[in-house]
């Protein structure tokens, strides 16, 4: 296998969009690169093999990000690559298990299932930057950090997860979560014990309760409606179901963006009592009243008393990424700065020695830990293959999973790609039968799979 | 051949959160064959049957009770997968208790004899 020099970057090049500016690298150090590329290249680890020799390189490999994605991507290349410099910049110390928020939103699990530590997870050998990224330059190659440090880099692995943009809905306040039946299972795990919290009060009285859903793309777009469904489920447990009315308002035109579960999450609703309401996008809030404000798209308010508010942010790429040259200047993800990877091989459509993972990515679908599952993988080869001298050449298809809990004990296991096709796993599994199995997996499997994801073992 | 791999690598990781448990069930299990390795005698096989009915028991109260055990119930199972898992995990409680059972039985039996 013939190392392709890496100054004239045409391999680089094949198939995407003609770079603004290649990266000038200088020429001795290119030249190193290239000679400790040669060495064989091991493959994609997504499955057990024999083991195959590291690609040896002097590489220095900086990961914005210390999520699921982060420490996944640096698990693998720690084991696929000898000789780099991998650095990990993240101030966050905490490790949390995101997809267990609506565990402890729900009452099911206690809130220290979900805190971990990052130095736990992070592979030896790694340098950890306890800071934030503040800008990317990927025309010079560098970062800095909110403290000014500026790292140089060969290969960028953007791992920052999202912005959660509370500031788009006037008055609210991310520390009264908790507080005059405010919640929200998003910003940490303090939010979701609050909002436990704040569901048992309200499950015992009963009253109006008002579940919200942006326009923009979500993290986890089930949780909105997993947070409905246990929502109503507490109170039919607590006999307080007849006094309430749970009223869902999309800022879209459906509740989830796959048509068939869509469809099949409102014909239950239905059937639960639940109200949903259309392209109403939460404006304003006034917490001590008790009172948000939606809006339409033709720019009519309608207010809204609430017992309960279930306030999901708009959400967008962190200011890092959405204001420099890494993010999407045209098309649906512009708007959110989303970072421009192409979909199938993750890597950047203008940077090719930049690569994405997680619910960074400006990609139809997947801001799930199901999709870092499936492509923490693809991510570490294909930039293993980039510093070989090689093409991306393993493709995603967008997979994502939502194990969406209907009740407590019961939950349908939904898979799909980037075309919105159901795509169970496992040939017996009907992604639109509640299920013991789903719940099963959701509360006492999918902990132990992420781990080992972030192990870089599967 | 990946699923398989993830399924080992989730039972790896629930192993090492409750390792102290594993390891002192084990070596009691262990401390157990031993004793009733030296005490049995003849009575091992003997005491195979009643092993499995303890088995078997154990089982049948393992799925009435692990469902409830996690948040769920036996409503909750929705088509064959579902009671599928239930059984398998409840005949693996019912190994379990048969691994256990069978060594002590034989030990007492062995006793008894003496």
């Amino acid at each position: 296998m013939t190392a392709i020099p890496f100054g004239n970057h045409k391999h680089l090049e094949t198939n995407m969009k003609k770079p603004t500016a290649i990266p000038p690298i200088d020429p001795a150090r290119r030249r190193w690169l290239q000679a400790m590329a040669a060495a064989p290249l091991v493959a994609g680890a997504t499955t057990p093999g024999p083991a195959k020799a590291a690609v040896k390189t002097r590489a220095r490999i900086v990961i914005a990000g210390s999520g699921l994605g982060g420490i996944a991507v640096a698990n693998r290349l720690s084991q696929l690559l000898d000789g780099a410099k991998i650095t990990i910049i993240d101030r966050k110390e905490e490790h949390n298990y995101q997809p267990g928020y609506t565990l402890v939103a729900t009452g099911v699990w206690p809130v220290d299932k979900v805190r971990d530590r990052n130095a736990d997870y992070q592979p030896a050998g790694t340098e950890w930057v306890k800071d934030m990224v503040a800008s990317f330059d990927p025309v010079a190659n560098t970062v800095t950090t909110a403290s000014g440090q500026r790292i140089e880099y060969d290969f960028l692995v953007v791992a920052t997860g999202v912005h959660l943009d509370f500031a788009q809905i006037a008055g609210m306040d991310v520390a009264a979560i908790g507080r005059e039946g405010l919640t929200s299972v998003y910003p940490s795990p303090e939010a979701a014990q609050a909002t436990w919290a704040a569901m048992q009060a309200f499950t015992a009285q009963g009253g109006q309760a008002v579940m919200t859903l942006p326009a923009t793309p979500l993290k986890c777009a089930g949780a909105p409606l997993k947070m409905s469904f246990m929502l109503r489920d507490r109170l039919f447990k607590a006999g307080t179901l007849d006094a309430s009315k749970i009223r869902f308002q999309s800022a879209l035109g459906n509740v989830f963006g796959v048509k068939v579960v869509n469809d099949n999450v409102l014909e239950r609703w239905q059937t639960l009592g639940i109200d949903v309401e259309f392209s109403r996008a939460l404006k304003a809030i006034d917490i001590g009243a008790r009172r948000a404000t939606f809006s339409s798209p033709e720019g009519e308010t309608q207010e809204m008393p609430y017992d309960l508010i279930h306030v999901v942010p708009p959400t967008r790429a962190p200011d890092a990424v959405k204001n420099s040259e890494l993010a999407w200047k045209e098309g649906p993800f512009a708007a959110g700065g989303w970072l421009e990877v192409d979909k199938s091989t993750l890597q950047h459509r203008r940077f090719p020695n930049v690569f994405g993972i997680g619910d960074i990515n400006g990609t139809p679908r997947g801001k799930t830990a199901a999709t870092v599952k499936k492509s923490a993988p693809l991510v570490a080869h294909n930039l293993v293959e980039v510093i070989a001298g090689r093409q991306a050449n393993e493709a995603f298809d967008g997979y994502t999973s939502c194990p969406l809990i209907t009740r407590e004990g019961s939950a349908m296991l939904i898979e799909f790609d980037y075309e919105g096709r159901l795509t169970p796993s496992l040939p017996m599994i009907e992604p639109l039968q509640d299920s013991f199995f789903a719940w099963l997996m959701k509360v006492r499997m999918l902990k132990p799979a992420y781990t080992a994801v972030l192990k870089g073992r599967v | 051949m990946y699923e398989i791999w993830l399924t080992l690598n989730i039972v790896w990781e629930i192993a090492l959160g409750i390792w102290p448990l594993l390891l002192a069930g084990a070596l009691l299990w262990l401390a157990l064959l031993g004793t009733a390795w030296r005490q049995a005698g003849q009575h091992w096989r003997a005491n195979i049957l009643p092993a499995l009915v303890i088995g078997a028991a154990v089982a049948v109260v393992a799925a009435l009770l692990l469902p409830g055990s996690i948040g769920s119930t036996l409503s909750d199972m929705g088509y064959w997968v579902d009671w599928g898992m239930l059984l398998a995990l409840a005949a693996a409680v019912g190994g379990v208790a048969v691994a256990f059972a069978w060594p002590l039985l034989s030990w007492r039996h062995g006793r008894a004899r003496a």
